[in-house]
C-alpha cells in the first residue's frame, strides 16, 4: 500500500508532463503543416491514454444513457451564447470529413485529459485537484493555437468538462459535450 | 467536499464562465486544435460555376488618428477578412491640416486589364487612404503589410498597379497550404493576385497528396482506436474469470 502511495505522485505528474509535451511537439512540429502536426499530437494522446491506463476504480457512473444526455446538454449549454449569431457560410457537404477528424481528436483529448488524467490526480490529491488540473492543462494544450486570450474561455471549459466528469463518473459525456461545442464552430465560427 | 458535489461545483461555475466569456469573444473556440477550413472566397465577378451560392465579397474601412503630421499605426481589413493591411507609425504622412486618416480596402467592380501573359485570381481590391478634413491624399513613407487571400486554383505572386502600370510584388506565402499570401505594399492602389495565363491549378498529386494528409489522420486514428477497442475488450474477457478466484484466496 505504501508503495502505491508513494508511486501515484510521480505518476499523475507524468501523466500532466505527457499531455502537455504532446501539445508541445505539435506546436512545434506546426510550420510542417496543421495535418501533420495532428497526426502526431492524435497519436500522443492515443498512446498516452492506452499506455497509461490505470486499473477500473470504484468510482459511481451514472447510466450509460443518462450520460449522454446530459454531455449534449452540456455542449448545447457552452454553444448557447453564440447560436443567436449570424451563421457562417461553410457548405455542409464539406462538414462531415471535417467533424470526423474533429470529433476524433476531441474525443482523445478526453481520453487523455479527463480519462487518464483524472484519475490520476483524483488518486493522488483528490477530486477537486483533478478537475483543477485538467483545466488547466486543457487551457495550456490549446495556447499554441488559440493565444493567451482564449485562455480564459478554454480553461472555464476545461472546469465545465472535469466537473461533468467528477458528476457522471465517465468521460463519454464530456467527448460529447466537446465535439458538440467543436461542431458549432463550424457554424457559427 | 465530495466527489458528486465538486463536480457540480466545477461544472456550474465553469458554464457561467464560460457563457459571460463567450458573450465577450462572440464567437465559439475550438477546443481540440482542428483549424475550421475558411468559408468559401466570395467574387467580386465569379466564374459561372461558383456564381451560384457566392457571397459577394466585403470592404472594410478605418479612422486613424494624426499626430504630428504622421498617421498613427494601426490597420484595416475587410468585413470577410479576404484582405488585411496594416502599418507602423509613421508609415503613411498625413496631408497639411489633416487631423484623422481614413483607410479604405473594397473590392473594385472595374479593374484595369491585367498586363500580357498574366491572369488575375481573385477580385481585385482598392487600398485607399485620404485626410480628414478635405480628403487630400495621403502619402506612403514606408512600405506597410498586406495580406490577401486568393481563390483555388493557380496562384504565383500578388500584383500591383499605381495608376499606370501593374507590377508584380516579392510574394511570401502562407505555410500549411493556407490561402493566403503576403508583400510589402509599396503605395495605394489596386492590389491583386495573379497566375502566369493558363497555369495549371493544383495537379492530381497536389491534391492527392492534401487527401492523402487529411485521410491519414483518419485512417490513423480509426486504425488505432480499432486496435485499443479490441485489446481493451480481450483485456476484460481475461479479467472477467479471473475475479473468483481471487475471492476464493
Amino acid at each position: 500500500m505504501i508503495l502505491v502511495g508513494l508511486a501515484a505522485p510521480r505518476r499523475a505528474a507524468r501523466v500532466t508532463g505527457l499531455v502537455l509535451g504532446a501539445a508541445l511537439v505539435r506546436a512545434l512540429l506546426l510550420p510542417l503543416g496543421d495535418g501533420f502536426s495532428t497526426v502526431v499530437f492524435g497519436g500522443c494522446l492515443l498512446a498516452i491514454t492506452w499506455f497509461e491506463r490505470g486499473p477500473s476504480t470504484s468510482e459511481a457512473r451514472w447510466g450509460r444513457g443518462r450520460a449522454i444526455v446530459a454531455g449534449l446538454m452540456v455542449g448545447a449549454i457552452v454553444l448557447a451564447p453564440v447560436v443567436s449569431g449570424p451563421l457562417g457560410a461553410r457548405p455542409l457537404s464539406a462538414f462531415w470529413s471535417w467533424a470526423a477528424i474533429a470529433a476524433l481528436i476531441a474525443a482523445l483529448e478526453e481520453t487523455s485529459i479527463r480519462g487518464v488524467l483524472y484519475q490520476r490526480w483524483a488518486g493522488e490529491a483528490g477530486t477537486v485537484a483533478a478537475i483543477v488540473v485538467g483545466a488547466a492543462v486543457f487551457a495550456l494544450i490549446h495556447l499554441p493555437r488559440y493565444g493567451l486570450g482564449a485562455m480564459p474561455l478554454d480553461a472555464a471549459v476545461g472546469l465545465a468538462l472535469g466537473g461533468l466528469r467528477a458528476l457522471t463518473g465517465r468521460v463519454l459525456p464530456c467527448a460529447l459535450a466537446h465535439i458538440v461545442a467543436d461542431w458549432g464552430a463550424w457554424f457559427w465560427a | 467536499m465530495t466527489t458528486r458535489r465538486a463536480g457540480v461545483a466545477a461544472l456550474v461555475l465553469g458554464l457561467v464562465a464560460a457563457a459571460l466569456l463567450h458573450a465577450r469573444v462572440g464567437a465559439p473556440p475550438l477546443y481540440d486544435g482542428i483549424i475550421v477550413p475558411p468559408e468559401p472566397y466570395r467574387w467580386e465577378s465569379p466564374p459561372p460555376d461558383l456564381r451560384a451560392g457566392n457571397k459577394p465579397p466585403l470592404s472594410g474601412e478605418a479612422t486613424l488618428p494624426v499626430l504630428n503630421g504622421q498617421v498613427a499605426g494601426g490597420g484595416v481589413q475587410t468585413g470577410d477578412s479576404q484582405v488585411v493591411m496594416y502599418f507602423g507609425p509613421g508609415a503613411f504622412k498625413a496631408p497639411a491640416g489633416a487631423t484623422s486618416v481614413k483607410c479604405t480596402i473594397a473590392p473594385d467592380p472595374n479593374p484595369p486589364a491585367p498586363p500580357a501573359g498574366v491572369e488575375i485570381r481573385g477580385n481585385v481590391y482598392r487600398v485607399t487612404c485620404v485626410g480628414q478634413p478635405g480628403g487630400q491624399p495621403v502619402t506612403v513613407v514606408s512600405s506597410y503589410h498586406l495580406t490577401m487571400r486568393f481563390p483555388p486554383g493557380a496562384f504565383k505572386e500578388i500584383q500591383y498597379y499605381d495608376g499606370s502600370s501593374w507590377r508584380a510584388l516579392p510574394t511570401l506565402r502562407a505555410p500549411g497550404g493556407d490561402p493566403y499570401a503576403s508583400v510589402n505594399a509599396p503605395g495605394f492602389g489596386e492590389y491583386a493576385a495573379s497566375a502566369p495565363t493558363g497555369a495549371p491549378g493544383p495537379s492530381i498529386f497536389s491534391d492527392l497528396g492534401r487527401y492523402a494528409e487529411f485521410y491519414g489522420i483518419l485512417a490513423f486514428v480509426i486504425i488505432f482506436g480499432a486496435i485499443a477497442i479490441i485489446q481493451e475488450v480481450r483485456r476484460r474477457r481475461q479479467r472477467a474469470p479471473a475475479s473468483p478466484k481471487k475471492k476464493r484466496r
